[in-house]
């Protein structure tokens, strides 16, 4: 028989409830397979080992599918009483006094706790290696980045730690992730889960995402998630969308868009074979193939993204002085001093630039110039998806050029750095649900896409993975650097 | 050479804090007779994670704060976050709606040089979140040169109504009257109690000076005056210290001055001010106020203090100082009011208002009249036994302070003051004169002889009859039945 840490949410759920293992025999599973990979993939910042065996003790006491059931957090979610550092120094041994709703809810369903997961400081980058608790290594092989910045959620999950975990996607970090380690994450639509308790990046980009082995365990992490919140003014008010999992969903008649200004991008062979193979299904299942033109996105979208979300990071980064919180000075002489001292030593360099750039794109002699022409650009962006979307159920496109890199190697290709920046942050400034989908293996590499919907439509461009899925076959527990 | 003549141009901005359960972004209490910081969160303590969330109750007591100013509801409001560090600062930034606010362009009324009214033009309103408060360990209570400083948090996130106005104001006895009139309009509309000395009302004023060779002087802002009286001050002293400076020919800076009361002048602020940006408070939607909230929210506006005025003098017939007099403070003239309603008759109220409770609230140092113990309806029986005869005035009064002092009702009072209502009357009452005139025979006897033409002897018999009976007799029958033993 298969280990219990290799099922799958829906799967484990289905025999914890049947009774035929227990929910200590499923987390120590799990917690064995974490403590034999980690020393290759260092996917905790905090392991919660001691907090999960306490919620233990109360499993089997809910209905919810989540009972039992263990899982990962992104630490910039918030955890009353557990160490929550957003992978910055500046946040020190900070044990938060409340729960982020999105913990919350699974907390109280009964889902067990077993750590704090990497990512990049405050989220800023795409490798999972710009923290100030060191790289996280992709399961698939730990001489590659794992993504970023949920990276160590997603790895988590890869690596059969966990069957679920949750993420953030301000400008693909959870998408790009997913797709390196090869399993599905969405990004759901803005306004769609709470973000209360989310350490912010990009207040108006920012959303909370799961990342899952299968399409249907994200619907069940969504059904849950997606209920309005109202310590949180951007959580959508409408009646709770309807997640529920059919396995016969069929895409006839769906219309699926590829971009036209894309196809010119350049793409490394097996995420252009996996475009072909995956269109090639999609009109198989009776989906219509066609074309949207984007080209103020292809134009504006990039510079519009950086503008807005320096801009909103650095007021959002503002609050870590020392004061009340985190790291901290004792013997500085006057507050200008403690400030200084504090944001110097607690910041890394990365978010030290981005700190710098959303002050100068906000100064008042260039506010207008950029910050303000960014958020008039941004309007006409949702206007041009929001034309497209009348002509098509869905975008297909890859979620980056190329497969996961080497650790430290960088790609000195600017035009390819503005392509891959053109696949997902255009999705966060028009606030559209996105889902990184896994197609196959390049090697030992797994090979991911993307597939976005127009707003609110997460229900259905979860069923379009579920046939997606159904074609291209369920990702594989990566091996973890251990067998 | 014709004298140099000096115009001030002064702009006011006020800051009152709003009257509300809760703080404007999260659901701690406002109540601020609490430990330091115990009612904090982690939205109003900027904790990393938490978010705003706008409390409805504010944008309701903005709107009304926005209308006794005579502004319009903005169908559009936004808020921004001012960036600026200081410890009290919990975010770093302070949630604002700074550049598009609730309402805007309204007016108050004051009496110029000439006693003339002017309006002051009031810019806008807008509504925003208040700071913490700093306790510094140094000897002149500031920041910079403290060895310890304390913060607390319970004010951070008060609601607040910033009110700017347009640089219509003259002198310092506008600026006062103009934030007097605001002060007593906002109380009216219940959008604030504005108690000063709870710090509910600070002031800045914004100074400079034209000068008739062509002059302008540069503007200097001026903080930290916390009453009226400080308010005043302060601007005086700006007004003779930039006349003096231009006087020699000299430049005035543009700067910011921090009024010093205890020393009675302004010094030039020692820390630059903070580099200020904005960027529109993402975590935020817009505020959209549609005509329906706007009407259900002008139809709740109570009458504003002008308009009672004018009321009391039309339909209670009282003069025109009374009337400004008793709509002065809103809770002297809520009771007022309640004697009205109650039956009492206006013109004799409005004078036991004034006299009566007003003395022993000013001799038992009462500050709200809520708290002051005899009832309008009380109040209202007690002149009804005036007027139906049953007590004299006198009387009366002293069992209006035996009521204030013991906490009593009118019949208690009246029994323990030793009165009997109605008093001396009938038989007793033509004994007693008798006896009187009988005593006094000099004075029968001018009056007998027809001398007495103004009444004096027969107002001196009254007097003495009254004061036998000690003043319980009606003097209307003492005076009648005076007349009819003379007579007969
Ligand atoms: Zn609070």
């Amino acid at each position: 028989m298969a280990e219990l840490y290799e099922l799958d949410l829906s799967s484990a759920s289905e025999g914890l409830k049947a009774g035929k293992f227990s929910p200590e025999e499923l987390f120590d599973s799990c917690w064995k397979r974490a403590q034999s990979c980690e020393k290759n993939i260092r996917a905790f910042i905090t392991e919660t080992e001691d907090f999960a065996r306490e919620q233990l003790k109360n499993s089997g006491k809910s209905s919810s599918i989540f009972d039992g059931i263990p899982t990962v957090l992104k630490d910039n979610l918030c955890t009353q009483g557990i160490r929550t550092t957003a992978a910055s120094k500046i946040l020190g041994n900070w044990r938060p006094p409340y729960d982020a709703t999105v913990w919350k809810l699974l907390r109280e369903s009964g889902a067990i706790l077993m750590g704090k997961v990497n990512m990049d400081e405050f989220a800023m980058g795409n490798t999972c290696g710009n923290s100030a608790f060191g790289a996280t290594r992709n399961p698939h092989d730990i001489s590659r980045v794992p993504g970023g910045s949920s990276g160590g959620s997603a790895a988590a999950v890869a690596a059969g730690y966990v069957p679920f975990s949750l993420g953030s996607d301000t400008g693909g970090s959870i998408r790009q992730p997913a797709s390196y380690c090869g399993i599905y994450g969405l990004k759901p639509t803005y306004g769609m889960v709470s973000r209360y308790g989310l350490i912010s990046y990009g207040s108006s980009l920012d959303q909370i995402g799961p990342f899952a082995r299968t399409v249907r365990d994200l619907q069940l992490v969504m059904q849950l998630l997606a209920q309005h919140d109202p310590m949180d003014s951007s959580s959508f008010r409408e009646k709770n969308p309807d997640f529920t999992h059919n396995p016969n969903v069929n895409l006839k008649g769906k219309r699926v868009a590829l971009v036209k200004e894309f196809q010119s991008f350049t793409l490394d062979a097996p995420i252009s074979d996996a475009m072909k193979h995956v269109e090639k299904i999609l009109e198989d299942e009776g989906a219509i193939i066609t074309e949207v033109s984007l080209p103020i996105i292809s134009k504006y979208a990039v510079a519009c993204y950086y503008a807005l979300a320096m801009s909103e990071a650095h007021t959002n980064l503002e609050r870590y002085d020392g004061v009340r919180y985190g790291y901290t000075v004792q013997d500085a002489k006057g507050i200008k001093e403690m400030f200084e001292r504090v944001r110097s030593y607690g910041f890394g360099s990365e978010v030290k630039s981005r700190i710098i750039a959303g002050t100068c794109l906000t100064e008042p002699s260039r506010c207008e110039e950029y910050y303000v022409a960014a958020t008039k650009v941004r309007t006409l962006i949702a206007q041009e998806f929001a034309r497209a979307f009348e002509n098509t159920d869905f975008i297909l496109q890859p979620v980056t050029p190329s497969l996961a890199p080497k650790i430290g190697e960088v790609d000195e290709d600017e035009m390819k750095g503005y392509e891959t920046d053109l696949y997902t942050l255009p999705v966060n400034l028009a606030g559209l649900p996105g889902l990184s989908f896994f197609t196959g293996y390049a090697g030992k590499l797994p090979v991911g896409l993307q597939l976005i919907g127009a707003r609110w439509s997460d229900p259905e461009l979860l069923n379009a993975g579920v046939v997606l899925e159904r074609r291209l076959g369920s990702p594989k527990i990566a091996d973890g650097g251990v067998e | 050479m014709s004298e140099l003549i000096f115009t001030p141009v002064i702009g006011i901005e006020i800051h009152i804090r709003l009257k509300t359960d809760t703080k404007i972004f999260c659901s701690c209490s406002t109540n601020t007779d609490v430990e330091p910081n115990t009612h904090v969160c982690p939205v109003c303590m900027g904790l990393p994670g938490s978010l705003p969330r706008l409390n409805h109750q504010v944008v309701e007591k903005g709107m009304l704060a926005g209308l006794a100013l005579n502004c319009t509801v903005q169908p559009k409001s936004l808020f921004f976050r001012k960036s600026y560090f200081y410890p009290d600062l919990p975010k770093g930034h302070q949630i604002s709606q700074c550049d598009l606010p609730i309402v805007a362009q309204g007016f108050i009324e004051v009496h110029d040089a000439n006693g003339n009214l002017k309006k002051i033009r009031v810019n806008h309103l807008h509504l925003e979140e208040d700071v913490g408060s700093l306790h510094h360990s140094a000897s002149d209570g500031r920041l910079e040169g403290a060895a310890i400083s304390f913060v607390d948090y319970n004010r951070s996130g008060m609601p607040l109504a910033e009110i700017v106005s347009e640089p219509d104001v003259s002198s310092a006895k506008e600026a006062v009257e103009y934030v007097t009139t605001l002060r007593r309009r906002v109380i009216y509309s219940g959008a604030s109690d504005v108690e000063l000395e709870k710090g509910m009302m600070r002031f800045d004023a914004n100074v400079s000076m034209k000068c008739s060779d062509g002059r302008w002087g540069r503007k200097v802002e001026v903080k930290n005056m916390n009453s009226f009286h400080a308010l005043e001050r302060a601007i005086e002293y700006e007004i003779k210290r930039q006349k003096k400076i231009m006087l020699s020919g000299g430049e005035i800076l543009q700067e910011t001055r921090h009024w010093n009361d205890a020393k009675g002048v302004t010094t030039a602020s020692r820390v630059k001010e903070f580099y200020r940006k904005f960027i529109v408070e993402p975590d935020l939607p817009p505020l959209i106020i549609d005509q329906a909230w706007i009407d259900r929210v002008t139809s709740m506006m109570p009458e504003m203090p002008d308009v009672r005025a004018k009321r009391y003098v039309q339909d209670y017939k009282l003069p025109q100082e009374v009337a400004d007099f008793l709509t002065d403070v809103k809770d002297l003239s809520d009771y007022f009011e309640a004697c009205v309603k109650a039956g009492a008759n206006p013109v004799r109220a409005a004078h036991w208002v004034r006299t009566e409770v007003l003395r022993v609230m000013n001799e038992k140092q009462i500050r709200k009249v809520a708290d002051f113990g005899i009832s309008p309806e009380t109040l209202t029986n007690l002149i009804a036994k005036i007027d139906g005869g049953k007590l004299s005035t006198t009387q009366a009064k002293e069992v209006f302070d035996y009521m204030s002092a013991n906490n009593c009702g009118i019949d208690e009072a009246v029994k323990a003051c030793g009165i009997s209502e109605g008093g001396v009357a009938g038989n007793m009452l033509e004994e007693i004169i008798k006896s009187v005139i009988a005593a006094n025979p000099d004075v029968l006897d001018e009056i007998k002889s027809g001398r007495d033409t103004k009444g004096k002897k027969l107002k001196f018999l009254q007097g003495l009859v009254m004061k036998e009976v000690k003043g319980q007799a009606k003097p209307q029958e003492v005076s009648q039945t005076l007349e009819k033993i003379l007579n007969a």
